[in-house]
């Protein structure tokens, strides 16, 4: 519970503050954050499975950001940064349905 | 498709697993679990902050391309009013200019038999607002519930179901062709300097756009008129192309017409040929 709302209160002062994004890094901002949430939701599961360890969520809380950033990047550089980022979306947005999906079995039974 | 379906079946972290064999449920220090669950939280924060900015700032541009576009409509409007305060003032001043030249010209007889002779030039010219009887074609723009458009357009491009500049062309000489002596296209009348013609999507005549639906009122003859402009050869090529697209083209036979005067601009460098 108290996790959840540390995401509200962060999204909420987001929103409320809009703090400014160095430009160099507003364009990897979206991905990280898909990247993010795919590390989330992995951790929700673990949790879940009773296998959640708090070092492994933290690693790869910041590899997946970093990896996703990079691979973007690099695709910038070579001109195809928006098939890139296409998808790193898709396969984050796979792995997020099929976590959200066990997380569901977990909490419904169905 | 393998990696779709291991993408699929390996959704879990694997090193979640590998943690758990490797210390099955051990004991820690509990200043080192909250201390552990401190920086979750730190991190659940971080990733809400950047959501939430991320978001923020897909809105602030939404914000800004809206506002962009009303300031662009507001000046527009602000335009288009100043134009027409012009107009009108143009038309105020000519008006003055006209009267002002006939009671000058109604001092004597040789002035009089010029303002005959002017006020001859200015009809033909379509300088003066005309009456008589006449016809009106409405032409209009493929409705957008008629369906895609079957046909080819000019040129093999595909036709796209909108009235063309060339299609107000054809029409227009139509006209002429059928004996009109005077013609105004959405109330803009036609002079011997007026162009249809244009500008990326939009006709301008007498370089004002238009918008549909296109009016086109001609006065004369009315036995003549009508069968004349039907028969004649753009009038033909506009029906069939009109009737192939689903243009909704009209013909209505009137007996008043009182059409607008033109704008006609004093010749500057045009002068009579002869001695």
């Amino acid at each position: 519970m108290i996790p959840f709302l540390a995401l509200v209160a962060g999204v909420v002062l987001g929103l409320v503050l809009e703090p400014t994004v160095p430009a160099a890094l507003q364009p990897y901002l979206p991905i990280a954050v898909v990247a993010a949430l795919d590390a989330v939701f992995g951790g929700v599961r673990a949790q879940l499975d009773g296998i959640f360890d708090d070092r492994v969520f933290v690693v790869s809380f910041v590899s997946n950001v970093l990896v996703a950033g990079l691979v973007v990047f690099l695709g910038d550089q070579l001109g195809v940064g928006g098939q890139l980022s296409t998808g790193v979306v898709v396969v984050l947005g796979i792995r997020i349905f099929s976590n959200a999906a066990a997380i569901r079995r977990h909490v419904f039974h169905a | 498709m393998s990696l779709l379906v291991d993408m699929m079946r390996d959704a879990q972290d694997p090193s979640y697993a590998a943690v758990a064999r490797q210390q099955p449920a051990a004991r820690e220090q509990p200043a080192a679990v909250t201390r552990r669950r401190a920086r979750g939280l730190l991190l659940l924060l971080l990733v809400g902050l950047a959501t939430g900015t991320a978001a923020a700032g897909v809105r602030a541009g939404a914000d800004d391309a809206a506002a962009t576009r009303t300031d662009l409509v507001t000046e527009v409007s602000r335009r288009t009013a100043e134009s027409d305060s012009l107009a009108a003032d143009a038309d105020r001043l000519r008006t003055e200019v006209d009267s002002r030249r006939r009671a000058a010209l109604d001092r004597d007889t040789a002035g009089r038999a010029q303002a005959r002779q002017l006020a001859a030039a200015e009809l033909a010219s379509g300088a003066v607002a005309v009456t008589g009887p006449g016809i009106v074609v409405t032409l209009d723009d493929r409705p957008e519930d008629a369906g895609p458009v079957a046909g080819l357009g000019r040129g093999g491009q595909l036709a796209d179901g909108r009235v063309q500049d060339r299609d107000l062309q054809e029409l227009v000489n139509g006209l002429w062709d059928g004996g009109a002596e005077a013609v105004t296209v959405n109330g803009l009348r036609l002079t011997a300097r007026t162009a249809i013609r244009s500008a990326g999507e939009a006709i301008l005549v007498d370089f004002r756009p238009l918008s549909p639906p296109y009016v086109v009122q001609a006065i004369g003859d009315p036995s003549r008129l009508e069968p004349d402009f039907a028969d004649s050869a753009s009038a033909r090529r506009l029906a069939s192309y009109a009737e192939a697209n689903g243009l909704p083209l009209s013909v209505q036979a009137q007996d008043r017409l009182e059409l607008a005067a033109g704008t006609v601009s004093d010749l500057v460098a045009a002068a009579p040929e002869g001695p």
